[in-house]
């Protein structure tokens, strides 16, 4: 745990490196909608790739709202809409008609705040995306599942039992569980809801290894409620607060040095 | 009680009016209940006793014939202690056994002899006639016969038409109305004729429909039109006529042969039905003034033959009450299944849509309200609407089809309602990993939705099975047959007919034996033990979905 605080801000970019590259995500003056309901006020955010980005704020203030933007899960939601602004992943806009909803997840991954693994085989759990993608050889998705579930730290847990339902497996093996299957289907970007809020300190911690491990080859935002956590294991943080951007910068500065009050304020625990 | 006695503290129980209001409401609900108990308790317990009785009949444990057998004519043989009940074919098989035994007496009494030497003469006889009568020489006496009792007719009926006022005061009609009477009498014609010349009859048929149009807007040159054409077709008839008796005589000799090898009863009943479908043929070829002679000693040589075959098996016959109901139960068998194949695959998709696709809104709504409302519309009302549709409009009669979708139409609301709610019932975090992971709606809902509601869907449609089965309205316009001797899969020209045929159901079986045949001692068991089999046969059908279900679940748990 120790270690991965020290080494996380060692390996981030600094300032002057993150002006000059690409984002992989670009959002720029968005506003979003549940009906008449506006949510998000005009936010502009960058995502850069290789990066672990933590969104923190109170409940309600957007932050979930805005990480389902990212690969469009809100449009289930009945009413949902931008308001104007958009969002880009290298230079698409993901509201493009062109844009295929369904490529745009398989590049986007996302984990969500309960673990759900469906109640099939810890085997078929992996295998499932690239099943539906219709991969028919069994020595491919083999080959598949085990990269996965190695690359979620699980492999070693469960190779004995991958034909067992998935709801055997603890909570925190079902988090990870949850985490290879996203794997499975190769994603660049992973977008983790509150991944750990429904762990105890031990898994947690795994959790958290594991995010700082895939940083190395995904781009991550994490949404969280836990500020030490996003310290341990972010690059950088953006605060919200009531769907507005407050502040968004290198972690240790956001925690150390915040520029806004409000930043502060939530921080230091004032309020929230 | 003495008031002394009574303990004075805080807590002492005190009739207050609450104190009695609780104890009326318990002993009240009590009461209802056991009552609803006791009123199942007695209707179950007298279908499983006195149905257990039909169904456990007789020598061995079960009484198959019930199972297995046609509902059948019960004969009663003897009375009181001695009475021997027998279904049709049992009785029929021993009234066969009785004839044979007879059959052998006469074989070997002294009768036998000559009676057989007398019949061989006759029967010789007549084959000399056929060949003295060469049938050419028949053929012409029969055409000119034939053609001057058309021409006859024709001439009165020409007559009629050329003088319809006279026709007109004779029949007391109006003028106008003449030539359409001549018509009716040329087509009562043409229908008897039909009926006498029964080897042709198609033929016939066939000749009065090509020039119906004629007949029908009868004027005299059109009556000629149609006589000639007639006196033309009245040529062809001996040549066929010839064919078909040729082919009776040959049927005649064929099984006169093998009576004369077997002796047998079976056989010189084939013979004698032969001789007498041969001289229907034979008068109206030869005419009605034709010597009978040989002919009526052949006839008399047949009788000891005939007496020996004659038995009689004195008994009182029920309707209905002998036999078994295996085509009742094959019948609601395969129609509990097709029904709910069809409204489960029906109910399912408008399921998904409901609970998937459709937004909420006015419009889902008022879908919702439709099927709820439903639930609630009598059984009859699908009955008389599956007879609309199905029966009449699509043409497809009473049958299986009609049955399977009018029964499923009836069960729809409860398989659609149950089904939906399974469907919401499914965690959303299945469906937002699902999409999240990169599938399409339709994937998702194949994937990862529909499996895990299946036990859901299954237990409504136990529900549905129940009904399905045991309701009698529906069916009786559309699908079931008070009685009928085929098995669904006998007779079948071509698979398809399999769909277009009706079936006999237990239900229905029950309605029929109860409410349209004379009652009497024996029918009550029959009811009593169809209800019992179909009791059985529902709970079968429930119990292997809910094993089904039970399966399912234990696979899919969360």
């Amino acid at each position: 745990m120790q270690e991965a605080i020290t080494t996380s801000p060692a390996s981030s970019p600094t300032t002057e490196e993150v002006d000059s590259v690409d984002p992989a995500i670009r959002i720029r003056d968005l506003d979003f909608l549940y009906g008449s309901n506006q949510v998000i006020h005009n936010v502009s955010l960058d995502i850069f790739p290789k990066e672990v980005m933590a969104f923190i704020g109170p409940s309600g203030c957007g932050k979930s709202t805005l990480l389902r933007c990212l690969n469009r899960m809100n449009d289930l939601v009945d009413g949902a809409r931008i308001g104007k602004g958009s969002i880009e992943i290298h230079g698409v806009d993901l509201h493009d008609k062109s844009v295929d909803v369904i490529e745009l997840r398989k590049r986007v991954g996302m984990v969500f705040q309960k673990s759900n693994p469906f109640p099939k085989s810890i085997y078929q759990n992996v295998a499932y995306g690239l099943q539906i993608q219709g991969v028919k050889s069994k020595r491919v998705v083999d080959q598949k599942v085990e990269e996965s579930l190695r690359k979620a730290a699980l492999w070693e847990e469960v190779k004995d039992r991958l034909n067992e339902n998935a709801y055997g497996l603890s909570g925190g093996q079902q988090q990870r569980l949850c985490i290879a299957r996203t794997l499975a289907v190769e994603p660049e970007i992973i977008l983790m809801d509150e991944p750990c809020s429904a762990l105890d300190p031990v898994a947690t911690g795994r959790v958290e290894e594991l995010i700082l491990e895939l940083k190395n080859e995904y781009t991550i935002v994490v949404v969280t409620h836990n500020m030490q956590q996003a310290g341990r294991i972010s690059d950088r943080t953006a605060f919200f607060y009531l769907g507005k951007l407050i502040e968004c910068d290198l972690t240790k500065k956001i925690f150390l040095n915040p520029s806004k009050q409000q930043t502060e304020d939530y921080i230091s625990g004032k309020f929230g | 009680m003495s008031p002394e006695k009574e303990p004075r503290h805080p807590f002492a129980t005190r009739l207050t009016r609450e104190r009695v209001q609780e104890s009326v409401m318990f002993g009240l609900l009590r009461g209802m209940t056991f009552f609803v108990l006791f009123c199942a308790a007695f209707l179950f317990w007298d279908i499983i006793s006195k149905g257990s009785s039909k169904v456990f009949e007789g020598d061995e444990l079960i009484n198959w014939e019930f199972l297995t057998e046609h509902p059948q004519t019960l004969h009663v043989i003897g009375e009181g202690e001695d009475e021997i009940k027998l279904s049709s074919s049992n009785y029929y098989k021993l009234k066969d056994e009785k004839m044979l035994n007879k059959w052998g007496e006469f074989r070997q009494s002294d009768e036998h002899d000559p009676a057989r030497r007398e019949l061989a003469a006759r029967f010789s006889q007549l084959q000399n006639e056929w060949a003295l009568e060469s049938l050419l020489v028949a053929d012409e006496k029969f055409l000119v016969r034939e053609r001057e009792n058309a021409a006859n007719k024709f001439a009165f009926w020409k007559e009629m038409l050329a003088d319809p006022k006279t026709t007109a005061e004779d029949f007391e009609i109006k003028v106008e109305e003449v030539p359409s009477m001549v018509t009716q009498f040329m087509l009562g014609h043409f229908e008897k004729e039909r009926g006498r010349l029964s080897l042709v009859d198609e033929k016939v048929t066939l000749f009065r429909a090509r020039h119906y149009p004629k007949i029908e807007n009868l004027s005299t040159a059109h009556a000629e039109e149609v006589e000639k054409a007639y006196l033309a077709f009245l040529a062809k008839i001996p040549e066929a006529y010839n064919q078909s008796v040729a082919a009776f005589g040959g049927e005649i000799t064929n099984s006169y042969d093998e009576f004369v090898q077997t002796e047998g009863p079976k056989e010189f009943g084939r013979f004698a039905e032969a001789l007498v479908a041969y001289s229907a043929a034979r008068n109206v070829l030869l005419g009605p003034d034709h010597d009978l002679e040989n002919w009526e000693d052949l006839q008399a040589s047949l009788a000891p033959f005939k007496q020996a075959m004659a038995v009689s098996l004195p008994s009182k016959d029920y309707a209905y009450s002998g036999g078994g109901i295996f085509p009742a139960i094959i019948g609601t068998l395969l129609l509990v299944i097709g029904a709910m194949a069809i409204a489960i695959v029906l109910g399912v998709f408008c399921a998904i849509f409901l609970a998937e696709y459709g937004k909420a809104g006015k419009f889902l709504s008022m879908v919702r309200l439709a099927i709820l409302n439903l639930a609630g519309v009598p059984s009859i009302i699908f009955g008389l609407f599956g007879f609309g549709l199905f029966v009449i409009f699509l043409d497809w009669n009473v049958s299986l089809l009609a049955g399977w979708f009018t029964l499923a139409f009836m069960v729809l609301p409860i398989v659609i309602t149950a089904s939906e709610e399974a469907l919401r019932s499914i965690p959303q975090g299945f469906r937002e990993s699902s999409l999240a992971l990169g599938a399409t709606k339709w994937t998702m809902i194949k994937t990862s939705v529909l499996p895990f509601a299946m036990p859901g869907i299954l237990t409504s449609s136990i529900l549905g099975v129940a009904r399905a089965a045991g309701e009698t309205a529906p069916i009786m316009f559309t699908a079931a047959y008070a009685k009928r001797s085929d098995l669904p899969w006998e007779g079948l020209e071509h698979w398809t007919d399999f769909f277009f045929q009706g079936v006999m159901a237990l239900p229905y079986h029950i309605y029929v034996v109860s409410a349209k045949i004379p009652q009497n001692a024996y029918t009550a068991d029959m009811q009593y033990g169809t209800a019992f089999v179909f009791l059985l046969l529902v709970v079968g059908v429930a119990s292997l979905s809910i094993i089904l279900r039970n399966r399912l679940r234990k696979k899919y748990r969360w």
